[in-house]
């Protein structure tokens, strides 16, 4: 690992007073330190920022709630009052990682985490993302747990979380800090960005700001939901395919819908076709499986990753179903 | 053999060893305190073939700490191999940095020392290396089966007559079944610590076999025997990637020399992937012929494997095919394909695991395809000699271990038909397979010092035998508690030193059997001749105690080795084992759960069930990996492996593990050894991937018969011929 030096402080206006394009900002540290010892990141500075004061988790007045960025995934997803109103973000965080990870991992360094897409790991390889210019490995390479959504020739890398696909589902807003004092909300569809000609930025966010809250949206999907999250063991792997589902039901339809993919591109995947043709309709299996027709009717899958597209499907219906079922 | 106390063998004991293992007082070999330390680091090719042409260490120099970066340039010139491609072996010599030739991607082209071992690790990434590159090189088995090549007159086997074999059969298969590269990875790093000392080195290492460690180490340097001693007190798993000696060992030992201090070297997990050895990747081919009776007729071995372009490593795919059933016509053979990839080796039993995913699933085939019951099929084609060596066996209960196993399983409630056992989203099915694993035992000397004080016996046995995380030390204990009957308190176990006395070392299924045998004929030395000085008859009891009394001594020492004898060599001498799997697979996802398992093993005396159980669910553990996620994956245009952490390579969780139930037969073999000990380190893991192979087909339809059996393969693959969906 490249030297640095520790800047640890609980006070914000420290933290952002120390920031210099060559620092990082050190939350959990579950996927920065990986990387740091792979040479993947090499800053000269670490500002240590999970001891800042943004770990609360707290009602608003139009009953969403507000999450601290320095708090626990694993507290987060405990929270008696997360799981009771954002069943399907627990849902989601614990299938997440390890028990020991989501323990150190925090909210908003889950949303900083960066691609588990191995030409960007290994720094003998091309990838754009970490190196630009350098090319794309995994275009002609090893693509199984690659995109089929919303790539470019640049990159073909997805995001890697589970809180985000929930998140996605159930809607949000990142709160943000800038270096000059003052904050901006960031809609969480525009928080992570596509890969276009700019695979190096994974977020909008601007050097030195640093998240503090995440908004949740009011909790109205908190009845019917499921997270089916597929992958090749039964912890500690990353989604093939993932989706959050979450609905309300009024007279025998669905009058409210929150549907997101996971493991199939560059950022939490909106199925927004499906949830406009699921609205007012009824939560039947029919309904579900022509949704997922058009969910992923859109899908490019590459040589190696041409699974996603019929595991996609199954999941988008097998969480509509789960979501259905509940309770049952 | 009849247990004479409660600490003896047979007795399900704690182990002796475990206190200093969980409380971290065990000392792995980068934990000897050694003084005036420094560290070393290997720096990896980032090419697979080629030429280094350019060598830039001025950056690492200029860092504080660092000692010395040695290349081909500076290095100390070792022994080379003096033929192409050489047959590896657990004592072959170990060259490195002697050449700027490149043969794979992540072989060592340098080694940095500094004072700490984070300067090191930094050091090392700021050393620029310049290559030319060779565009020539190969790296995907399937896709250069034209380069095959035959390895040795041995690797062809053939009874009877296979053509009029398969020309009387009724029913025949004929499949492919491919395994992946797959990685060793035991818990502990490969570590080692050198320090010379008066032109003699002391290397504490983690090696399975020290002696062999001795004899490379002494032959790669070229200095005798005498001046190196290896110390490897616990080893913390190896699973055949300790067997011999590796090349951060050989870079360490020369670094000490050079730099003039001790030197330790600790390779890093993603280095554990490049550098300590692995499973090659196999395809292999297994025809199989049987009458409607279920007679086999007829059945054919075919293995291609991958080997280095530096080194030979052949892993007998066929051995089990040899000698399991009772078909007279039969034929196995294996080629190698050298490709610019890490040098394979042995990796958990070599062989019969890989070999018996592909007989076993083949089995089940040819059984579905007569409609038999595959445990009738089995038990129909069982026979008590071992045709390839034309031996009987020793002892043989496979047919027990299958039919106990199948009442204690509920094999019964088993549907035929694949997709008939359905509930909710998920298929059900049931799979057995069968299993076989060579037992040897081998020459082993031990000591035995006895002392007497204050009217108690202390006994200490020496051998160079080494603990690998199985509980050797235990059941070395418990043989000296047995063998002189006294109690467990009364007994010191010293290991992994190559001052003691020569053994096998832990490895191939050989370590029990060998050392449990070495420790008793000392002790029976040691009886037999105190009985002797004092004329007392050799069927009288007498206390130890008494013993060295009456001989007038407080202290004894007594040295004897045990071996083979001739009723041992006249015999064909296997462990047994059966299978059974309840697999639930999801219809939608390809998600599928391991439910339960039943392995039954007839495997001699078993020494400690404790230690024994525990061994055989890791081998079932590790049998589950196979099939669940493990998998090397190559890079196809470069080389390397972009599975490089145990984030990416996935073993299994405990999630992912079954309620399993380990039943071990009694079994009784005056044959193999006088304590009737036969290995079960290896039995566990073999076959236990057909059995889940064959648990997804009855559940599914599907016959899969690429491992990993990943969510994506089990969703695309199409359901058999003949199965109704």
């Amino acid at each position: 690992m490249r030297p640095f030096t520790y800047t640890g402080t609980t006070n914000r206006n420290e933290a952002l007073k120390a920031f210099t394009t060559t620092s990082h900002y050190l939350s959990g540290g579950t996927n920065l330190v990986d990387l740091m010892k792979e040479h993947v990141e090499q800053p000269d500075q670490l500002i240590h920022v999970k001891n800042l004061q943004y770990n609360g988790i707290s009602k608003n007045k139009d009953g969403s709630y507000t999450i601290g960025a320095m708090r626990s995934n694993a507290d987060t997803a405990n929270h008696k009052d997360i799981r009771l109103y954002y069943p399907l973000l627990s849902m989601a965080m614990l299938s997440a990682a390890t028990a020991q990870i989501r323990n150190m991992a925090t909210n908003g360094g889950n949303l900083l985490q960066r691609t588990r897409c191995p030409y960007f790991f290994e720094t003998s390889m091309p990838c754009n993302k970490r190196e630009p210019e350098s090319g794309c490995g995994a275009l002609n390479g090893v693509n199984d747990q690659h995109a089929i959504f919303g790539y470019s020739d640049n990159c073909i890398a997805t995001h890697p979380s589970d809180m985000c696909v929930a998140l996605a589902a159930i809607g949000a807003t990142v709160e943000v800090q800038k270096v000059d004092g003052g904050s901006r909300k960031i809609d969480l569809e525009d928080f992570h960005r596509l890969p276009g000609d700019k695979p190096e930025k994974d977020s909008n966010l601007e050097p030195g700001e640093l998240i503090t809250h995440i908004h949740l949206a009011k909790p109205e999907l908190s009845n019917h939901y499921a997270y089916v999250k597929i992958r090749e063991r039964s912890s500690y792997a990353f989604a093939l395919v993932s989706v959050a589902a979450g609905f309300q039901i009024e007279d025998e339809k669905i009058s409210k819908i929150g549907l997101a993919m996971g493991g199939v591109a560059h950022k939490p995947w909106k199925l927004i076709e499906a949830e406009e043709f699921l609205l007012g309709k009824k939560p039947i299996e029919s309904n579900f499986g022509k949704a997922a027709e058009l969910a992923m009717k859109d899908a490019k899958p590459f040589e190696g990753n041409r699974y996603k597209v019929p595991m996609g499907k199954n999941a988008i219906v097998r969480a509509l179903m789960q979501a259905n079922n509940i309770g049952e | 053999m009849k247990t004479k106390n409660a600490t003896g063998i047979g007795n399900a004991i704690d182990r002796v060893e475990g206190h200093l293992k969980v409380t971290g007082e065990a000392t792995y070999a980068s934990e000897f305190k050694v003084e005036n330390k420094a560290y070393g680091q290997g720096i990896n090719s980032t090419i697979a073939k080629g030429e280094i042409i350019g060598i830039d260490t001025s950056e690492a120099e200029k860092l504080k700490g660092v000692l010395k970066i040695i290349t081909y340039k500076n290095a100390e010139k070792l022994k080379t191999f003096d033929k192409e491609r050489p047959v590896l072996a657990t004592d072959s010599i170990a060259p490195v940095l002697q050449s700027n030739k490149v043969h794979y991607y992540g072989e060592y082209v340098g080694f940095v020392v500094a004072e700490t071992f984070e300067q090191a690790q930094y050091a090392a990434s700021l050393v620029k290396l310049k290559y030319k590159e060779d565009a020539t090189a190969r790296f995907i088995l399937g896709q250069n089966k034209d380069k095959a090549y035959n390895p040795s007159e041995e690797s062809d086997y053939e009874r009877g007559n296979l053509k009029k074999g398969f020309s009387e059969a009724d029913a025949i298969i004929e499949q492919t079944y491919n395994t992946p590269i797959e990685h060793q990875h035991p818990m502990e790093l490969h570590a080692t610590i050198a320090s010379w000392n008066n032109g003699k080195v002391l290397v504490y290492a983690s090696q399975q076999i020290v002696e062999d460690a001795v004899i490379s180490i002494s032959g790669t340097f070229q200095i005798p025997k005498k001046d190196v001693r290896v110390v490897a007190k616990y080893v913390g798993g190896g699973f055949g990637s300790k067997l011999n000696v590796e090349r951060h060992l050989i870079m360490a030992v020369m670094a000490s020399k050079m730099v003039g201090r001790p030197v330790q070297a600790t390779v890093t997990r993603s280095q554990m992937f490049t550098n300590t050895g692995l499973r090659q990747s196999n395809i292999q081919v297994v025809k199989l012929g049987a009458k409607k009776t279920g007679e086999l007729t007829g059945l054919l071995h075919e293995t291609l494997a991958y080997t280095s372009t530096t080194q030979e490593f052949q892993e007998p795919c066929g051995s089990m095919s040899k000698m399991m059933y009772n078909v007279a016509n039969a034929a196995v053979s294996e080629r190698l394909v050298p490709l610019n990839l890490q040098q394979p080796f042995s990796m958990r039993a070599p062989g019969e695991a890989t070999g018996s995913f592909a007989l076993e699933c083949a089995m089940d085939e040819l059984a579905w395809k007569l409609k038999m019951d595959p445990v009738q099929f089995r038990i129909k084609n069982d026979t008590q000699e071992d045709l390839s060596q034309e031996k009987p066996f020793s002892s043989r209960l496979l047919i027990e271990c299958l039919t106990i196993g199948a009442d204690e399983f509920g094999w019964n409630k088993r549907q035929q038909k694949p997709r008939a056992n359905k509930k909710g989203n998920w298929l059900i099915g049931y799979g057995v397979s069968a299993a076989a694993r060579a037992a040897p035992f081998n020459e082993t000397h031990a000591k035995v010092l006895l002392d007497l004080t204050n009217d108690t016996v202390t006994a200490t046995l020496q051998m160079d035998a080494t603990d690998i995380g199985t509980g050797s030390y235990t059941i070395l204990a418990q043989t000296l508690s047995e063998c002189l009957n006294v109690p467990l308190e009364q007994v010191v176990v010293e290991l992994g030193d190559s001052d003691y006395p020569i053994t096998p070392g832990s490895g191939g299924s050989w370590g029990a059997a060998s050392y449990c045998n070495g420790a008793k004929s000392a002790c029976d030395y040691a009886i037999a001749a105190l009985k002797k000085n004092r004329n007392v008859p050799n069927d009288e009891d007498v206390s130890i105690a008494e013993l060295l009394k009456m001989n007038q001594i407080t202290s004894y020492e007594s040295q004897s080795l045990a071996k083979p004898d001739s009723e041992f060599k006249k015999h064909s001498i296997f462990s047994f084992g059966a299978n059974f799997t309840e697999v639930w697979v999801d219809k939608d996802t390809g998600i599928y759960k391991i439910k339960r398992m039943v392995n039954v093993g007839s495997a001699g005396k078993i020494l400690n069930p404790k230690t024994a159980y525990g061994q055989v669910i890791g081998g079932l553990t590790m049998g589950a990996g196979m099939v669940i996620a493990e998998q090397t994956k190559v890079e196809p245009n470069f080389g390397n492996f972009i599975t490089r952490s145990f984030a990416d390579y996935h073993v299994p969780v405990n999630l992912d593990m079954a309620n399993v139930d380990v039943i071990f037969l009694p079994e009784e073999d005056k044959i193999v050894n006088q304590m009737g000990i036969k290995g079960i380190g290896e039995l566990g893991i073999t076959s236990v991937a057909a059995s889940i192979a064959n648990a997804i087909f009855n559940a599914t339809g599907k016959r899969m018969r690429d491992l990993p059996i990943t969510p994506e393969k089990l969703l695309m693959a199409e359901v058999e011929d003949g199965v109704t969906v």
